[in-house]
């Protein structure tokens, strides 16, 4: 894809990570129902491939304008806060097998796709610092959204959601990182002065999501020793990947 | 010979600075679990916002080889923590404070005092580029120190660490700066080579203290959001104090 322009490129890739959530069904039915302990490893994976992509795109993207990132930053912070308050699922917990309550269902699947969201932002604006490190990024949040995808499919699947079901909600909540990417991706290629807002903003709420939502669920799943390696892995990965884009 | 009394004398002072980062903690009057828990998710912002700085810095000079450093640091916590004993360890004191306070305390100094030896090596090679950059590297480097003690003194004052100490053990913890930095300046190309694995390994030290110590106890015991929100202010903050000074 090559020659395709840019924006498209933005699409493209950006759908597939949505798309790449449907594979989250996959270990389940497989192996049936999973043990705690692979959930949280699931959890810190996704944590530490995000905590691997906020410090790439600080590393680069920032630049000279550090007053700016750290405004972006101020406020990707405050606004993931907001929403969570927002939707009352501030203190959520994803990972809830056992009773049913009505109102969890619709948490799980809002928290889902505002944390999409805010990864769209993300893939738009890591292709606005380069393509080749956009897409690396967004094959990043690709592998990401499949551990998450898992442990949303093991909440929906322990309510008796068929799995077409689950994967197809899976995909859909995450489809609002499509639109704020190319969103994003357009507003940033006709205003280069707002790049290092979009890059603290991108990076601000990457590292509230993963603070907030993944790593105190993995805490609780299994050992921190455990939740520590897999996370440091996963970020070091990323690492090793920002050199080769 | 001069040359390396100015070394060791700018990097006595930045590891003199470092203990600064106690004052803060002289207006901390009562010591509640809610400020143990804010304590720890500074400290947990900073070293992480450090630990980004070493790696950006490391992959300069290397990234596979900072990335085996990083390796080397996480394994050297791993086995500190198995000398150090378990969690529920009464056996273990440190100064007046036994148990699983004294090993998060121990661990912490371990950390944060080797990791001051790949910083000693940064300095030294870079004063190597040239002595007349000296004075501004070292005023870099000393205010730099500032944070890392304010993440010392927030782990050991909760614990009931006067202030006095707190800034005592600060500055100790940055001690293996000048002595490296000499070595480091006299022979600059034997330690070129070493300083990528050297950056690496005090980052993949931190972060793993990080998400095996200190987060985990910040989400036991404080709200989540609020952890997260100021883990991540401290994060950037630091990000963006490094890359000023740069």
């Amino acid at each position: 894809m090559a020659g395709t322009e840019p924006i498209l490129q933005v699409f493209f890739w950006s759908l597939a990570a949505a798309f790449a959530a449907g594979l989250g069904g996959l270990p389940q039915a497989v192996v049936g129902r999973l043990p705690q302990r692979l959930l949280g490893w699931g959890n810190a994976l996704a944590a530490g491939l995000m905590l691997g992509v906020a410090y790439a795109l600080l590393d680069r993207g920032l630049g000279d304008a550090l007053l700016m990132g750290g405004l972006g930053a101020l406020v990707g912070m405050i606004s993931v806060e907001a929403t969570h308050r927002l939707t009352g699922t501030e203190e959520l917990d994803l990972n809830r097998l056992g009773e049913l309550d009505s109102a969890y269902g619709y948490q799980v699947v809002v928290v889902t796709a505002l944390h999409s969201a805010y990864e769209g932002v993300a893939i738009g604006t890591a292709m606005l610092l380069s393509v080749p490190f956009g897409i690396s990024m967004t094959a990043v949040l690709a592998v990401h959204n499949v551990p998450e995808a898992m442990l949303l499919t093991a909440v929906l699947r322990a309510r008796r959601v068929a799995v077409s079901h689950v994967a197809t909600l899976a995909v859909a909540a995450k489809l609002s990182q499509v639109l704020l990417a190319v969103a994003v991706f357009a507003l940033g290629a006709s205003r280069v002065e707002a790049l290092p807002l979009l890059v603290g903003f991108s990076a601000g709420a990457l590292l509230q999501l993963l603070l907030e939502e993944l790593l105190p669920e993995a805490y609780r799943q299994a050992g921190s020793t455990g939740i520590a390696l897999v996370t440091l892995v996963a970020m070091g990965m990323v690492v090793a990947l920002g050199g080769l884009a | 010979m001069s040359d390396v009394v100015l070394v060791f004398g700018y990097a006595l002072l930045t590891a003199l600075a470092t203990g600064l980062g106690a004052l803060p903690f002289a207006f901390v009057r009562q010591v509640s679990a809610r400020a143990i828990t804010w304590s720890n998710a500074i400290a947990a912002g900073l070293m992480l916002g450090a630990s980004f700085g070493l790696v950006s810095e490391g992959s300069t000079h290397g990234r596979l080889e900072t990335l085996g450093g990083a390796l080397a640091g996480v394994v050297f916590i791993l086995l500190t923590q198995r000398v150090l004993g378990d969690h529920d360890d009464a056996e273990l004191s440190f100064g007046a404070i036994q148990g699983a306070g004294a090993r998060k305390m121990l661990l912490m100094l371990v950390v944060m005092t080797v990791h001051s030896f790949s910083e000693g090596v940064a300095v030294g090679v870079s004063f190597g580029g040239g002595i007349s950059l000296a004075t501004a590297i070292t005023i870099a480097i000393a205010v730099h120190n500032v944070p890392e003690g304010v993440a010392i003194s927030a782990v050991m004052r909760p614990q009931g660490v006067s202030v006095l100490r707190c800034a005592g053990w600060s500055v100790f913890s940055s001690l293996p700066q000048p002595l490296m930095a000499v070595p480091a300046f006299l022979f600059v190309d034997a330690f070129r080579p070493a300083l990528p694995w050297g950056l690496g390994f005090a980052a993949g030290a931190m972060v793993f203290m990080v998400l095996v110590e200190l987060l985990p106890e910040a989400f036991h015991d404080g709200r989540r959001g609020s952890v997260a929100s100021l883990t991540t202010l401290m994060l950037v903050a630091m990000v963006l104090f490094q890359r000023a000074l740069h």
